[in-house]
Protein backbone atom coordinates (compact mmCIF):
# COMPACT_ATOMS: atom_id res chain seq x y z
CA UNK A 1 0.00 0.00 0.00
CA UNK A 2 2.99 2.27 -0.22
CA UNK A 3 2.65 5.06 -2.69
CA UNK A 4 5.37 6.79 -4.51
CA UNK A 5 6.82 9.48 -2.34
CA UNK A 6 7.74 12.61 -4.25
CA UNK A 7 10.93 14.03 -2.91
CA UNK A 8 10.77 17.74 -2.41
CA UNK A 9 13.74 19.73 -1.27
CA UNK A 10 11.67 22.78 -0.55
CA UNK A 11 8.21 22.83 0.92
CA UNK A 12 5.53 24.02 -1.44
CA UNK A 13 3.90 27.26 -0.42
CA UNK A 14 0.38 26.22 0.41
CA UNK A 15 -1.61 29.40 0.40
CA UNK A 16 -4.42 28.15 -1.72
CA UNK A 17 -6.80 25.89 0.22
CA UNK A 18 -7.39 23.67 -2.79
CA UNK A 19 -3.80 22.58 -2.77
CA UNK A 20 -4.49 20.63 0.40
CA UNK A 21 -6.23 18.11 -1.73
CA UNK A 22 -2.94 17.13 -3.25
CA UNK A 23 -1.30 14.39 -1.31
CA UNK A 24 2.13 15.47 -0.25
CA UNK A 25 4.71 13.77 1.82
CA UNK A 26 7.94 15.56 2.45
CA UNK A 27 11.09 14.14 3.87
CA UNK A 28 13.62 16.31 5.54
CA UNK A 29 17.18 15.55 4.77
CA UNK A 30 19.89 15.89 7.32
CA UNK A 31 19.91 19.58 6.71
CA UNK A 32 16.48 19.89 8.19
CA UNK A 33 16.03 22.34 10.95
CA UNK A 34 13.19 23.23 13.20
CA UNK A 35 12.61 26.40 11.25
CA UNK A 36 11.97 24.50 8.09
CA UNK A 37 9.57 22.33 9.92
CA UNK A 38 7.79 25.32 11.28
CA UNK A 39 7.46 26.66 7.79
CA UNK A 40 5.90 23.50 6.66
CA UNK A 41 3.62 23.42 9.60
CA UNK A 42 2.34 26.90 9.17
CA UNK A 43 1.77 26.44 5.50
CA UNK A 44 -0.42 23.42 5.81
CA UNK A 45 -3.83 23.39 7.33
CA UNK A 46 -3.30 19.89 8.57
CA UNK A 47 0.00 18.17 8.81
CA UNK A 48 1.22 15.13 10.60
CA UNK A 49 4.75 14.88 11.77
CA UNK A 50 5.88 11.35 12.21
CA UNK A 51 8.81 9.06 12.31
CA UNK A 52 9.62 7.11 9.24
CA UNK A 53 7.59 3.98 8.91
CA UNK A 54 5.59 4.73 12.01
CA UNK A 55 2.38 2.77 12.02
CA UNK A 56 0.68 5.21 14.32
CA UNK A 57 0.97 7.91 11.70
CA UNK A 58 -0.83 5.53 9.42
CA UNK A 59 -3.65 5.41 11.94
CA UNK A 60 -3.86 9.18 12.14
CA UNK A 61 -3.78 9.49 8.43
CA UNK A 62 -6.55 6.98 7.92
CA UNK A 63 -8.68 8.63 10.52
CA UNK A 64 -8.31 12.02 8.95
CA UNK A 65 -8.98 10.55 5.54
CA UNK A 66 -12.29 9.13 6.66
CA UNK A 67 -13.27 12.64 7.63
CA UNK A 68 -12.45 13.87 4.20
CA UNK A 69 -9.16 15.48 5.02
CA UNK A 70 -5.99 14.72 3.14
CA UNK A 71 -3.32 15.47 5.66
CA UNK A 72 0.20 16.24 4.63
CA UNK A 73 2.58 13.86 6.26
CA UNK A 74 6.03 14.93 7.14
CA UNK A 75 8.45 12.18 7.90
CA UNK A 76 11.34 12.85 10.15
CA UNK A 77 14.54 10.95 10.10
CA UNK A 78 15.73 9.51 13.31
CA UNK A 79 18.86 11.54 13.52
CA UNK A 80 16.99 14.79 13.18
CA UNK A 81 14.25 13.74 15.46
CA UNK A 82 15.68 14.96 18.72
CA UNK A 83 16.73 18.30 17.30
CA UNK A 84 13.45 18.96 15.62
CA UNK A 85 11.46 17.97 18.63
CA UNK A 86 13.51 20.30 20.75
CA UNK A 87 12.90 23.17 18.40
CA UNK A 88 9.25 22.40 18.25
CA UNK A 89 9.12 22.17 21.99
CA UNK A 90 10.54 25.65 22.44
CA UNK A 91 8.37 27.05 19.72
CA UNK A 92 5.22 25.49 20.94
CA UNK A 93 5.81 26.29 24.55
CA UNK A 94 3.96 29.46 24.14
CA UNK A 95 0.75 27.74 23.12
CA UNK A 96 -0.64 25.32 25.69
CA UNK A 97 1.40 22.57 27.15
CA UNK A 98 4.99 22.50 28.15
CA UNK A 99 5.61 18.84 27.62
CA UNK A 100 7.73 17.48 24.87
CA UNK A 101 6.13 17.02 21.51
CA UNK A 102 5.22 13.40 20.98
CA UNK A 103 5.36 11.76 17.64
CA UNK A 104 3.23 11.42 15.67
CA UNK A 105 2.28 15.04 16.14
CA UNK A 106 -0.64 16.67 14.45
CA UNK A 107 -0.62 20.33 13.54
CA UNK A 108 -3.83 21.96 12.64
CA UNK A 109 -3.99 25.50 11.39
CA UNK A 110 -0.29 25.97 11.92
CA UNK A 111 -0.48 25.13 15.60
CA UNK A 112 0.37 22.02 17.48
CA UNK A 113 -2.82 20.16 18.12
CA UNK A 114 -1.56 17.07 19.84
CA UNK A 115 -0.80 13.42 19.43
CA UNK A 116 -2.99 10.51 18.48
CA UNK A 117 -4.58 10.61 21.93
CA UNK A 118 -5.84 14.10 21.44
CA UNK A 119 -7.07 13.41 17.96
CA UNK A 120 -9.00 10.36 19.11
CA UNK A 121 -10.50 12.14 22.09
CA UNK A 122 -11.54 15.12 20.02
CA UNK A 123 -12.96 12.88 17.37
CA UNK A 124 -15.05 10.91 19.84
CA UNK A 125 -16.37 14.02 21.48
CA UNK A 126 -17.37 15.24 18.06
CA UNK A 127 -15.29 18.38 18.06
CA UNK A 128 -12.67 17.33 15.57
CA UNK A 129 -14.71 18.18 12.53
CA UNK A 130 -15.39 21.70 13.72
CA UNK A 131 -11.72 22.20 14.54
CA UNK A 132 -10.77 21.07 11.08
CA UNK A 133 -13.37 23.32 9.53
CA UNK A 134 -12.05 26.29 11.48
CA UNK A 135 -8.59 25.63 10.22
CA UNK A 136 -9.87 25.50 6.70
CA UNK A 137 -9.03 21.90 6.18
CA UNK A 138 -12.63 20.96 5.70
CA UNK A 139 -15.64 22.58 4.30
CA UNK A 140 -19.09 21.31 3.62
CA UNK B 1 -31.28 -43.95 54.74
CA UNK B 2 -28.51 -46.30 55.56
CA UNK B 3 -29.64 -49.21 53.50
CA UNK B 4 -26.39 -50.93 54.18
CA UNK B 5 -28.18 -52.39 57.11
CA UNK B 6 -30.76 -53.86 54.84
CA UNK B 7 -29.18 -57.29 54.62
CA UNK B 8 -29.21 -57.46 58.36
CA UNK B 9 -32.89 -56.85 58.54
CA UNK B 10 -33.62 -59.16 55.68
CA UNK B 11 -31.81 -61.82 57.61
CA UNK B 12 -33.96 -61.25 60.64
CA UNK B 13 -36.96 -61.36 58.41
CA UNK B 14 -35.92 -64.63 56.93
CA UNK B 15 -35.20 -66.25 60.22
CA UNK B 16 -38.56 -65.37 61.59
CA UNK B 17 -40.18 -66.50 58.44
CA UNK B 18 -38.55 -69.83 58.10
CA UNK B 19 -37.43 -71.23 61.36
CA UNK B 20 -38.88 -69.19 64.14
CA UNK B 21 -36.58 -68.32 66.87
CA UNK B 22 -34.44 -71.37 67.16
CA UNK B 23 -32.07 -70.80 64.33
CA UNK B 24 -31.08 -67.27 65.07
CA UNK B 25 -27.41 -66.79 65.18
CA UNK B 26 -25.76 -64.23 67.25
CA UNK B 27 -23.83 -61.45 65.75
CA UNK B 28 -22.34 -58.36 67.16
CA UNK B 29 -24.32 -55.33 66.25
CA UNK B 30 -23.05 -52.02 67.45
CA UNK B 31 -22.28 -51.64 71.05
CA UNK B 32 -24.92 -53.94 72.34
CA UNK B 33 -23.79 -56.12 75.17
CA UNK B 34 -23.68 -59.84 74.67
CA UNK B 35 -26.39 -61.55 76.61
CA UNK B 36 -26.58 -65.14 77.50
CA UNK B 37 -27.26 -67.62 74.83
CA UNK B 38 -30.98 -67.89 74.92
CA UNK B 39 -32.77 -67.04 71.77
CA UNK B 40 -34.91 -64.34 73.17
CA UNK B 41 -31.95 -62.41 74.24
CA UNK B 42 -30.29 -63.01 70.93
CA UNK B 43 -33.29 -61.75 69.21
CA UNK B 44 -33.24 -58.76 71.47
CA UNK B 45 -29.75 -58.13 70.28
CA UNK B 46 -30.89 -58.50 66.76
CA UNK B 47 -33.60 -55.99 67.37
CA UNK B 48 -31.52 -53.82 69.60
CA UNK B 49 -29.60 -52.24 66.76
CA UNK B 50 -29.20 -48.53 66.29
CA UNK B 51 -32.22 -46.35 65.90
CA UNK B 52 -31.60 -45.52 62.28
CA UNK B 53 -31.60 -49.12 61.36
CA UNK B 54 -34.79 -49.69 63.20
CA UNK B 55 -36.35 -46.82 61.35
CA UNK B 56 -35.24 -48.45 58.17
CA UNK B 57 -36.95 -51.61 59.26
CA UNK B 58 -40.19 -49.77 59.71
CA UNK B 59 -39.68 -48.04 56.45
CA UNK B 60 -39.32 -51.34 54.68
CA UNK B 61 -42.22 -52.82 56.50
CA UNK B 62 -44.49 -49.92 55.83
CA UNK B 63 -43.43 -49.91 52.22
CA UNK B 64 -44.16 -53.57 51.84
CA UNK B 65 -47.50 -53.08 53.48
CA UNK B 66 -48.27 -50.26 51.08
CA UNK B 67 -48.51 -47.89 53.92
CA UNK B 68 -49.84 -44.47 53.01
CA UNK B 69 -47.11 -42.87 55.06
CA UNK B 70 -43.80 -44.34 54.03
CA UNK B 71 -41.97 -41.67 55.92
CA UNK B 72 -41.02 -42.31 59.44
CA UNK B 73 -42.64 -39.30 60.98
CA UNK B 74 -42.54 -39.15 64.70
CA UNK B 75 -46.06 -38.64 65.83
CA UNK B 76 -48.37 -40.42 68.07
CA UNK B 77 -49.93 -42.09 65.13
CA UNK B 78 -46.58 -42.66 63.53
CA UNK B 79 -45.20 -44.53 66.43
CA UNK B 80 -48.08 -46.85 66.62
CA UNK B 81 -48.48 -47.43 62.97
CA UNK B 82 -45.28 -49.35 62.42
CA UNK B 83 -46.01 -51.33 65.48
CA UNK B 84 -49.28 -52.20 63.93
CA UNK B 85 -47.32 -53.32 60.92
CA UNK B 86 -45.16 -55.54 63.03
CA UNK B 87 -48.27 -57.08 64.39
CA UNK B 88 -49.47 -57.73 60.88
CA UNK B 89 -46.06 -58.99 59.97
CA UNK B 90 -46.30 -61.45 62.74
CA UNK B 91 -49.78 -62.38 61.58
CA UNK B 92 -48.61 -62.97 58.03
CA UNK B 93 -46.18 -65.58 59.07
CA UNK B 94 -48.77 -67.58 60.76
CA UNK B 95 -49.22 -69.33 57.48
CA UNK B 96 -45.53 -69.85 56.88
CA UNK B 97 -43.53 -70.64 59.90
CA UNK B 98 -44.52 -71.42 63.37
CA UNK B 99 -47.33 -69.05 63.93
CA UNK B 100 -47.40 -69.30 67.63
CA UNK B 101 -43.68 -68.94 67.87
CA UNK B 102 -43.78 -65.79 65.75
CA UNK B 103 -46.29 -64.00 67.80
CA UNK B 104 -44.83 -65.23 70.97
CA UNK B 105 -41.51 -63.90 69.74
CA UNK B 106 -42.84 -60.44 69.77
CA UNK B 107 -44.40 -60.81 73.11
CA UNK B 108 -41.39 -62.45 74.63
CA UNK B 109 -39.12 -59.87 73.11
CA UNK B 110 -41.24 -57.21 74.56
CA UNK B 111 -41.05 -58.76 77.92
CA UNK B 112 -37.33 -59.09 77.64
CA UNK B 113 -36.86 -55.57 76.50
CA UNK B 114 -38.76 -54.17 79.37
CA UNK B 115 -35.64 -54.57 81.38
CA UNK B 116 -33.29 -53.15 78.78
CA UNK B 117 -32.00 -49.62 78.83
CA UNK B 118 -34.31 -47.31 76.98
CA UNK B 119 -33.15 -46.20 73.58
CA UNK B 120 -35.13 -44.86 70.69
CA UNK B 121 -35.01 -48.23 69.04
CA UNK B 122 -36.90 -49.63 71.94
CA UNK B 123 -39.62 -47.10 72.06
CA UNK B 124 -41.61 -48.67 69.31
CA UNK B 125 -41.39 -52.07 70.90
CA UNK B 126 -42.31 -50.64 74.22
CA UNK B 127 -45.12 -48.88 72.52
CA UNK B 128 -45.94 -52.19 70.90
CA UNK B 129 -46.28 -53.66 74.31
CA UNK B 130 -48.73 -50.92 75.08
CA UNK B 131 -50.64 -51.67 72.00
CA UNK B 132 -50.60 -55.39 72.46
CA UNK B 133 -51.32 -55.55 76.11
CA UNK B 134 -53.14 -52.25 76.48
CA UNK B 135 -51.25 -51.77 79.65
CA UNK B 136 -51.43 -48.43 81.40
CA UNK B 137 -47.90 -47.15 80.89
CA UNK B 138 -47.46 -43.66 82.21
CA UNK B 139 -48.22 -41.17 79.41
CA UNK B 140 -45.27 -38.91 80.03
CA UNK B 141 -42.85 -41.70 79.23
CA UNK B 142 -44.39 -41.97 75.81
CA UNK B 143 -44.28 -38.23 75.48
CA UNK B 144 -40.63 -38.20 76.41
CA UNK B 145 -39.82 -40.75 73.80
CA UNK B 146 -41.83 -38.86 71.23
CA UNK B 147 -39.89 -35.74 72.05
CA UNK B 148 -36.62 -37.61 71.75
CA UNK B 149 -37.69 -38.88 68.41
CA UNK B 150 -38.61 -35.42 67.21
CA UNK B 151 -35.31 -34.14 68.43
CA UNK B 152 -33.39 -36.80 66.60
CA UNK B 153 -35.33 -36.15 63.41
CA UNK B 154 -34.71 -32.44 63.64
CA UNK B 155 -31.01 -32.97 64.19
CA UNK B 156 -30.88 -35.26 61.25
CA UNK B 157 -32.61 -32.67 59.06
CA UNK B 158 -30.14 -30.00 60.15
CA UNK B 159 -27.23 -32.27 59.43
CA UNK B 160 -28.58 -32.97 56.00
CA UNK B 161 -29.03 -29.27 55.32
CA UNK B 162 -25.47 -28.53 56.41
CA UNK B 163 -24.18 -31.32 54.26
CA UNK B 164 -26.00 -30.06 51.18
CA UNK B 165 -24.72 -26.55 51.81
CA UNK B 166 -21.20 -27.88 52.06
CA UNK B 167 -21.65 -29.75 48.81
CA UNK B 168 -22.81 -26.61 47.02
CA UNK B 169 -19.87 -24.62 48.28
CA UNK B 170 -17.45 -27.32 47.27
CA UNK B 171 -18.99 -27.43 43.83
CA UNK B 172 -18.57 -23.70 43.31
CA UNK B 173 -15.05 -23.88 44.59
CA UNK B 174 -14.30 -26.73 42.23
CA UNK B 175 -15.48 -24.73 39.25
CA UNK B 176 -13.38 -21.78 40.33
CA UNK B 177 -10.34 -23.96 40.78
CA UNK B 178 -10.83 -25.50 37.38
CA UNK B 179 -10.99 -22.07 35.82
CA UNK B 180 -7.84 -21.01 37.60
CA UNK B 181 -6.12 -24.16 36.56
CA UNK B 182 -7.08 -23.61 32.96
CA UNK B 183 -5.82 -20.07 33.05
CA UNK B 184 -2.60 -21.10 34.75
CA UNK B 185 -2.13 -23.86 32.24
CA UNK B 186 -2.60 -21.51 29.34
CA UNK B 187 -0.29 -19.04 30.90
CA UNK B 188 2.17 -21.78 31.64
CA UNK B 189 2.13 -22.87 28.03
CA UNK B 190 2.39 -19.32 26.85
CA UNK B 191 5.17 -18.48 29.26
CA UNK B 192 6.97 -21.62 28.20
CA UNK B 193 6.85 -20.35 24.64
CA UNK B 194 8.14 -16.96 25.63
CA UNK B 195 10.96 -18.32 27.71
CA UNK B 196 12.10 -20.57 24.96
CA UNK B 197 12.05 -17.82 22.38
CA UNK B 198 13.65 -14.98 24.24
CA UNK B 199 17.34 -14.90 24.89
CA UNK B 200 17.06 -11.92 27.12
CA UNK B 201 16.65 -12.25 30.83
CA UNK B 202 13.40 -10.39 31.14
CA UNK B 203 11.49 -13.49 32.03
CA UNK B 204 11.66 -12.82 35.75
CA UNK B 205 10.21 -9.34 35.45
CA UNK B 206 7.69 -10.45 32.91
CA UNK B 207 6.52 -13.28 35.11
CA UNK B 208 6.10 -11.08 38.13
CA UNK B 209 4.35 -8.40 36.10
CA UNK B 210 1.96 -10.93 34.68
CA UNK B 211 1.39 -12.62 38.03
CA UNK B 212 0.64 -9.27 39.64
CA UNK B 213 -1.80 -8.41 36.87
CA UNK B 214 -3.54 -11.78 37.14
CA UNK B 215 -4.15 -11.24 40.82
CA UNK B 216 -5.31 -7.68 40.33
CA UNK B 217 -7.59 -8.66 37.51
CA UNK B 218 -9.17 -11.40 39.62
CA UNK B 219 -9.95 -8.78 42.23
CA UNK B 220 -11.18 -6.40 39.56
CA UNK B 221 -13.69 -8.96 38.33
CA UNK B 222 -14.96 -9.51 41.87
CA UNK B 223 -15.38 -5.79 42.47
CA UNK B 224 -17.05 -5.45 39.09
CA UNK B 225 -19.55 -8.11 40.01
CA UNK B 226 -20.29 -6.38 43.28
CA UNK B 227 -20.77 -3.05 41.52
CA UNK B 228 -23.18 -4.59 39.06
CA UNK B 229 -25.27 -6.02 41.87
CA UNK B 230 -25.25 -2.65 43.61
CA UNK B 231 -26.36 -0.94 40.42
CA UNK B 232 -29.15 -3.41 39.95
CA UNK B 233 -30.55 -3.00 43.43
CA UNK B 234 -30.11 0.77 43.21
CA UNK B 235 -32.06 0.96 39.96
CA UNK B 236 -34.81 -1.24 41.33
CA UNK B 237 -34.99 0.81 44.49
CA UNK B 238 -35.21 4.11 42.56
CA UNK B 239 -32.63 5.95 44.59
CA UNK B 240 -31.91 9.62 44.11
CA UNK B 241 -30.09 10.92 41.08
CA UNK B 242 -27.12 12.12 43.09
CA UNK B 243 -26.52 8.73 44.62
CA UNK B 244 -26.94 7.09 41.25
CA UNK B 245 -24.44 9.51 39.80
CA UNK B 246 -21.91 8.40 42.38
CA UNK B 247 -22.45 4.78 41.43
CA UNK B 248 -22.12 5.60 37.73
CA UNK B 249 -18.92 7.53 38.33
CA UNK B 250 -17.40 4.71 40.34
CA UNK B 251 -18.44 2.23 37.68
CA UNK B 252 -16.76 4.20 34.92
CA UNK B 253 -13.74 4.81 37.11
CA UNK B 254 -13.50 1.09 37.63
CA UNK B 255 -13.08 0.57 33.90
CA UNK B 256 -10.42 3.25 33.84
CA UNK B 257 -8.67 1.31 36.58
CA UNK B 258 -8.63 -1.72 34.31
CA UNK B 259 -7.09 0.30 31.49
CA UNK B 260 -4.37 1.49 33.84
CA UNK B 261 -3.63 -2.05 34.90
CA UNK B 262 -3.48 -3.16 31.29
CA UNK B 263 -1.13 -0.35 30.40
CA UNK B 264 1.28 -1.43 33.13
CA UNK B 265 1.32 -5.06 32.14
CA UNK B 266 1.55 -4.14 28.46
CA UNK B 267 4.90 -2.58 29.16
CA UNK B 268 6.00 -5.85 30.71
CA UNK B 269 4.63 -8.10 28.00
CA UNK B 270 2.41 -6.70 25.29
CA UNK B 271 1.73 -10.07 23.69
CA UNK B 272 0.20 -11.21 26.94
CA UNK B 273 -2.36 -8.42 26.73
CA UNK B 274 -3.01 -8.80 23.04
CA UNK B 275 -3.44 -12.55 23.17
CA UNK B 276 -6.11 -12.10 25.77
CA UNK B 277 -5.22 -15.19 27.81
CA UNK B 278 -6.19 -13.21 30.87
CA UNK B 279 -9.78 -13.16 29.67
CA UNK B 280 -12.21 -16.02 29.54
CA UNK B 281 -12.58 -17.90 26.28
CA UNK B 282 -15.88 -16.34 25.21
CA UNK B 283 -14.56 -12.84 25.85
CA UNK B 284 -11.46 -13.67 23.88
CA UNK B 285 -13.66 -14.56 20.94
CA UNK B 286 -14.69 -10.92 20.68
CA UNK B 287 -11.27 -9.52 21.48
CA UNK B 288 -10.03 -6.49 19.56
CA UNK B 289 -6.55 -5.20 20.27
CA UNK B 290 -6.45 -6.64 23.75
CA UNK B 291 -10.01 -5.95 24.89
CA UNK B 292 -13.60 -5.37 23.88
CA UNK B 293 -14.54 -3.29 20.84
CA UNK B 294 -15.45 0.26 21.87
CA UNK B 295 -18.50 0.04 19.61
CA UNK B 296 -19.86 -2.68 21.89
CA UNK B 297 -20.43 0.03 24.44
CA UNK B 298 -23.04 1.60 22.24
CA UNK B 299 -25.79 -0.99 22.45
CA UNK B 300 -28.11 1.12 24.49
CA UNK B 301 -31.28 2.62 23.06
CA UNK B 302 -31.40 6.32 23.86
CA UNK B 303 -34.63 8.06 24.54
CA UNK B 304 -34.78 11.57 23.16
CA UNK B 305 -34.25 12.53 19.54
CA UNK B 306 -31.26 14.60 20.46
CA UNK B 307 -29.75 11.58 22.10
CA UNK B 308 -30.41 9.43 19.09
CA UNK B 309 -28.53 11.90 16.96
CA UNK B 310 -25.64 12.15 19.39
CA UNK B 311 -25.34 8.41 19.84
CA UNK B 312 -25.45 7.99 16.10
CA UNK B 313 -22.59 10.42 15.72
CA UNK B 314 -20.70 8.69 18.48
CA UNK B 315 -21.22 5.33 16.82
CA UNK B 316 -19.85 6.68 13.60
CA UNK B 317 -16.84 8.33 15.20
CA UNK B 318 -16.15 5.24 17.23
CA UNK B 319 -16.32 3.04 14.19
CA UNK B 320 -14.01 5.35 12.25
CA UNK B 321 -11.49 5.36 15.05
CA UNK B 322 -11.67 1.60 15.38
CA UNK B 323 -11.14 1.18 11.67
CA UNK B 324 -8.18 3.51 11.71
CA UNK B 325 -6.60 1.56 14.53
CA UNK B 326 -7.34 -1.74 12.84
CA UNK B 327 -5.69 -0.57 9.66
CA UNK B 328 -2.73 0.65 11.63
CA UNK B 329 -2.44 -2.79 13.17
CA UNK B 330 -2.56 -4.38 9.74
CA UNK B 331 0.18 -2.09 8.57
CA UNK B 332 2.22 -3.05 11.60
CA UNK B 333 1.74 -6.71 10.82
CA UNK B 334 2.84 -6.15 7.25
CA UNK B 335 5.88 -4.23 8.38
CA UNK B 336 6.97 -6.77 10.95
CA UNK B 337 6.31 -9.61 8.58
CA UNK B 338 8.34 -8.09 5.77
CA UNK B 339 11.13 -7.20 8.16
CA UNK B 340 11.36 -10.69 9.54
CA UNK B 341 11.23 -12.19 6.06
CA UNK B 342 13.69 -9.69 4.66
CA UNK B 343 17.31 -10.26 4.02
CA UNK B 344 18.87 -13.21 2.32
CA UNK B 345 17.45 -16.52 3.36
CA UNK B 346 20.55 -18.53 2.77
CA UNK B 347 22.48 -16.70 5.41
CA UNK B 348 22.61 -18.24 8.81
CA UNK B 349 22.43 -15.05 10.77
CA UNK B 350 19.01 -13.50 11.01
CA UNK B 351 19.68 -11.36 13.98
CA UNK B 352 19.53 -8.01 12.18
CA UNK B 353 16.11 -8.75 10.80
CA UNK B 354 14.77 -9.99 14.09
CA UNK B 355 16.28 -7.06 15.93
CA UNK B 356 14.67 -4.60 13.56
CA UNK B 357 11.38 -6.40 13.85
CA UNK B 358 11.59 -6.16 17.59
CA UNK B 359 11.91 -2.42 17.38
CA UNK B 360 8.81 -2.26 15.29
CA UNK B 361 6.94 -4.44 17.70
CA UNK B 362 7.41 -1.76 20.32
CA UNK B 363 4.65 0.03 18.49
CA UNK B 364 2.28 -2.68 19.68
CA UNK B 365 2.38 -1.23 23.15
CA UNK B 366 1.15 2.09 21.88
CA UNK B 367 -1.57 0.32 19.92
CA UNK B 368 -2.84 -1.32 23.08
CA UNK B 369 -2.69 2.01 24.85
CA UNK B 370 -4.53 3.76 22.06
CA UNK B 371 -7.20 1.07 21.95
CA UNK B 372 -7.76 1.41 25.70
CA UNK B 373 -7.76 5.17 25.32
CA UNK B 374 -10.47 4.87 22.72
CA UNK B 375 -12.51 2.67 25.05
CA UNK B 376 -12.08 5.21 27.77
CA UNK B 377 -13.11 8.14 25.63
CA UNK B 378 -16.13 6.32 24.29
CA UNK B 379 -17.23 5.47 27.82
CA UNK B 380 -16.88 9.07 28.86
CA UNK B 381 -18.73 10.43 25.88
CA UNK B 382 -21.58 8.00 26.49
CA UNK B 383 -21.85 9.14 30.06
CA UNK B 384 -22.00 12.73 28.80
CA UNK B 385 -24.77 12.03 26.32
CA UNK B 386 -26.96 9.96 28.61
CA UNK B 387 -28.84 10.94 31.71
CA UNK B 388 -27.69 9.50 34.99
CA UNK B 389 -30.39 6.87 34.99
CA UNK B 390 -29.68 5.85 31.42
CA UNK B 391 -25.97 5.71 32.13
CA UNK B 392 -26.61 3.51 35.14
CA UNK B 393 -28.72 1.17 33.06
CA UNK B 394 -26.07 1.19 30.36
CA UNK B 395 -23.33 0.30 32.83
CA UNK B 396 -25.50 -2.43 34.26
CA UNK B 397 -26.15 -3.83 30.80
CA UNK B 398 -22.45 -3.73 29.95
CA UNK B 399 -21.34 -5.38 33.16
CA UNK B 400 -24.06 -7.99 32.89
CA UNK B 401 -23.03 -8.68 29.30
CA UNK B 402 -19.45 -9.46 30.28
CA UNK B 403 -20.62 -11.42 33.29
CA UNK B 404 -22.72 -13.59 31.01
CA UNK B 405 -19.82 -14.02 28.63
CA UNK B 406 -17.74 -15.29 31.52
CA UNK B 407 -20.51 -17.66 32.58
CA UNK B 408 -20.71 -18.86 28.99
CA UNK B 409 -17.01 -19.61 29.08
CA UNK B 410 -17.36 -21.63 32.26
CA UNK B 411 -20.31 -23.54 30.90
CA UNK B 412 -18.52 -24.20 27.66
CA UNK B 413 -15.48 -25.47 29.49
CA UNK B 414 -17.53 -27.91 31.54
CA UNK B 415 -19.76 -29.21 28.78
CA UNK B 416 -19.75 -33.00 28.35
CA UNK B 417 -17.40 -34.31 25.69
CA UNK B 418 -19.01 -34.70 22.33
CA UNK B 419 -19.58 -38.28 21.26
CA UNK B 420 -17.27 -39.33 18.51
CA UNK B 421 -18.93 -39.75 15.17
CA UNK B 422 -19.40 -43.33 13.97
Amino acid sequence: MQQAIPYKSLPLPCIDATSHRARSTTTLGHNGRGKDVLNIVSENAVIVLARKGCCMSHVVRRLLLTLGVNPAVHEIDEENEAGILNELGTICKGTENNKMVQLPAVFIGGRLFGGLDKVMATHISGDLISVLKDAGALWL
Amino acid sequence: MPFSNLPLLVYIYQIWEEEGIEAIETWNVGEQQELEGDEESKLSIALDINSTCAKVAFFIISKSMNSPTPQFVPSRLGIYEPIHQIGIWGENFKSNGNPNTSTSVIVEVDNKLENESETTSHEMLTASKNYEQEASKPIDKIQRRLAQNREAARKSRLRKKAYVQQLENSRLKLIQLEQELQRARQQGLYMGGVLEGSHIGFSGTVNSGIAAFEMEYGRWVDVQHRQICELRTALNAHISDIELRILVESGIGHYFELFRMKSTVAKADVFYVISGVWKTSAERFFSWIGGFRPSELLKLDPLTEQQILEVCNLKQSCQQAEDALSQGMEKLQETVSSTVAGGPVDEVSYIPQVATAMEKLEALVSFVNQADHLRQETLQQMSRILTTCQAARGLLALGEYFHRLRALSTLWATRPPEPSLP
